[in-house]
């Protein structure tokens, strides 16, 4: 007998092959050395090590994308998909975890259509997992923070305030006029995109428009924005009702890939899928 | 039904008083007895006391769809919530206080008591100075008057306490409130219940 979430992980690799991604597979292991240079892309610092019989320190992987942007090629286009487990301290936990992930990334020279593509996928992922229960994925923009805090003393403390959708504290931290104004906005595309327009220039969700299939699910939400040594681009996270917290999480992060050497004008989109998550929901 | 998570004590009976100001009554909450679950039929709500530092907790995890907590407890356990709306209540300070003779040594390591170590250690960590935290559960007046700390880190709400003891002020780190916070997930889901409690509850604050 299948658990839910191991049923839940066949049906999504049906979707991703569906869309052209193909199966990556990859050993549970890397030398440390491999993410120590790369700890402030991780929310969790932790990583849970051993010595192989050689000598070498090596680590249980506490993330699948780093491994996946390795093994690119600097191709035109790749997409991949995984299921596999990583092995991170969860927040407030006192242990290591090993946690189910599936998940798809885009690596390459990314057009809309490709965004589009994989928005479509954390949609559908999302559609699969909820079954009749409702789901929404928020989107936002994590470059337009970006530029808005260039320089500001308090960005620590408005990033925080902004994810907590807290407009008393970001008007306590005086936040930029245009950024308040973005953390009001919580509507779907054909209601949310004419707004933001008043307010800045974001082409990463200028590609929503025309997704109408999908607007019942959509939301643009900038408390969704995280981690901005990451994510530059779109950011993405997606709820389920009844699951307290977001099963999908993901968004562009394109700093990332040029640190570890692919070219300067490629572009990575991708989101992981918490599969643990999905029997917190079931009673 | 929407679960409301408040916490027990005085600033809990100020937050129920003001719901039941707000429209939203639950009979038989601020009597003296042991239930801890009562529910307001006309609305389909149903609200409990916890722990004023487990408000967080049961709003984190979906248990409670919305809480109040002070943010002195959510600057503490960092908790992934939306919080809302400040409920312009129970407002007292997060505060540095020593003996009226204490004199700061920056040579040596300052000892620290409190009952809020995350908020201690951040806030000396901005100030790049190396502290020793002795974690307490009250009382925590008496640390620097037995010498157990040079200083503690408590909230303040008149100063009375800390005068009665010959203890002053010798910074403010944050100033605390009621704070109305909602599981991110049910908040999403049940936006507008969530929203009108929200809107009556600030415009009777």
């Amino acid at each position: 007998m299948l658990r839910p979430e191991e049923k839940a992980a066949l049906s999504l690799r049906e979707i991703y092959e569906s869309h052209g991604y193909s199966f990556y597979r990859m050993s549970r292991f890397e030398e440390y050395d491999f993410y120590a240079d790369k700890k402030d892309f991780f929310a969790s610092k932790a990583i849970l090590t051993f010595t192989d019989i050689n000598g070498k320190l090596m680590a249980l992987r506490p993330d699948v994308t780093l491994s996946i942007i390795k093994h690119a090629k600097n191709d035109s286009l790749q997409k991949f998909y995984y299921d596999e487990k990583v092995y991170r301290v969860p927040k407030n936990a006192d242990s290591f975890h090993e946690i189910s992930q599936a998940g798809v990334e885009c690596i390459g020279s990314l057009r809309d259509e490709d965004v589009r593509d994989v928005i479509e996928l954390a949609v559908m992922s999302l559609r699969l997992i909820a079954g009749t229960r409702r789901c929404i994925l928020d989107i936002a923009d994590a470059g337009v923070i970006t530029n808005l805090l260039k320089g500001n003393e308090k960005r620590d403390e408005i990033l925080k305030c902004l994810a907590e959708k807290n407009i008393h504290g970001l008007k306590r931290f005086n936040a930029p006029e245009n950024l308040i104004l973005l953390a009001e906005i919580q509507d779907s595309p054909d209601k949310a995109l004419n707004v933001l327009e008043g307010i800045t220039d974001s082409h990463c969700l200028g590609v929503l428009e025309g997704m109408n299939e999908y607007y019942d699910e959509l939301r643009i939400d900038f408390s969704a924005v995280n981690n901005l040594n990451y994510y530059n681009g779109i950011v993405f996270k997606g709820f389920i009702e009844g699951i307290p917290e977001s099963i999908i999480s993901g968004g562009e992060y394109d700093n990332l890939i040029h640190m570890m050497g692919k070219d300067s004008n490629s572009r990575a989109l991708g989101f992981a899928v918490y599969l643990d998550l999905i029997e917190r929901g079931s009673d | 039904m929407l679960n409301i998570a408040l916490p027990k004590g005085r600033l809990g009976e100020k937050v129920c008083r003001l719901f039941a100001k707000s429209g939203y009554e639950f009979p038989g909450m601020l009597d003296n007895n042991r239930k801890l679950v009562f529910v307001n039929e006309e609305f389909n709500l149903r609200c409990f006391w916890v722990k004023p530092f487990d408000v967080p907790v049961y709003v984190e995890r979906g248990t409670a769809d919305i809480g109040v907590a002070g943010k002195d407890i959510l600057l503490e356990r960092n908790p992934d919530v939306y919080e809302l709306s400040d409920l312009k209540t129970g407002y007292c300070k997060m505060s540095v206080a020593a003996r009226e003779d204490f004199k700061d040594d920056s040579q040596k390591i300052l000892r620290v008591a409190t009952e809020f170590p995350n908020i201690a250690k951040n806030y000396y960590a901005g100030h790049g100075r190396d502290i020793d935290i002795i974690t307490l559960r009250g009382s925590l007046e008496l640390a620097p008057v037995l010498g157990l700390s040079d200083v503690i880190v408590d909230i303040v709400e008149t100063g009375t306490t800390l005068r009665e003891n010959n203890l002053h002020v010798l910074s403010v780190i944050a100033e605390l409130s009621a704070r109305l916070i909602a599981n991110k997930s049910a908040y999403k889901f049940r936006k507008e219940i969530i929203s009108e409690i929200m809107r009556r509850l600030e415009s009777n604050s």
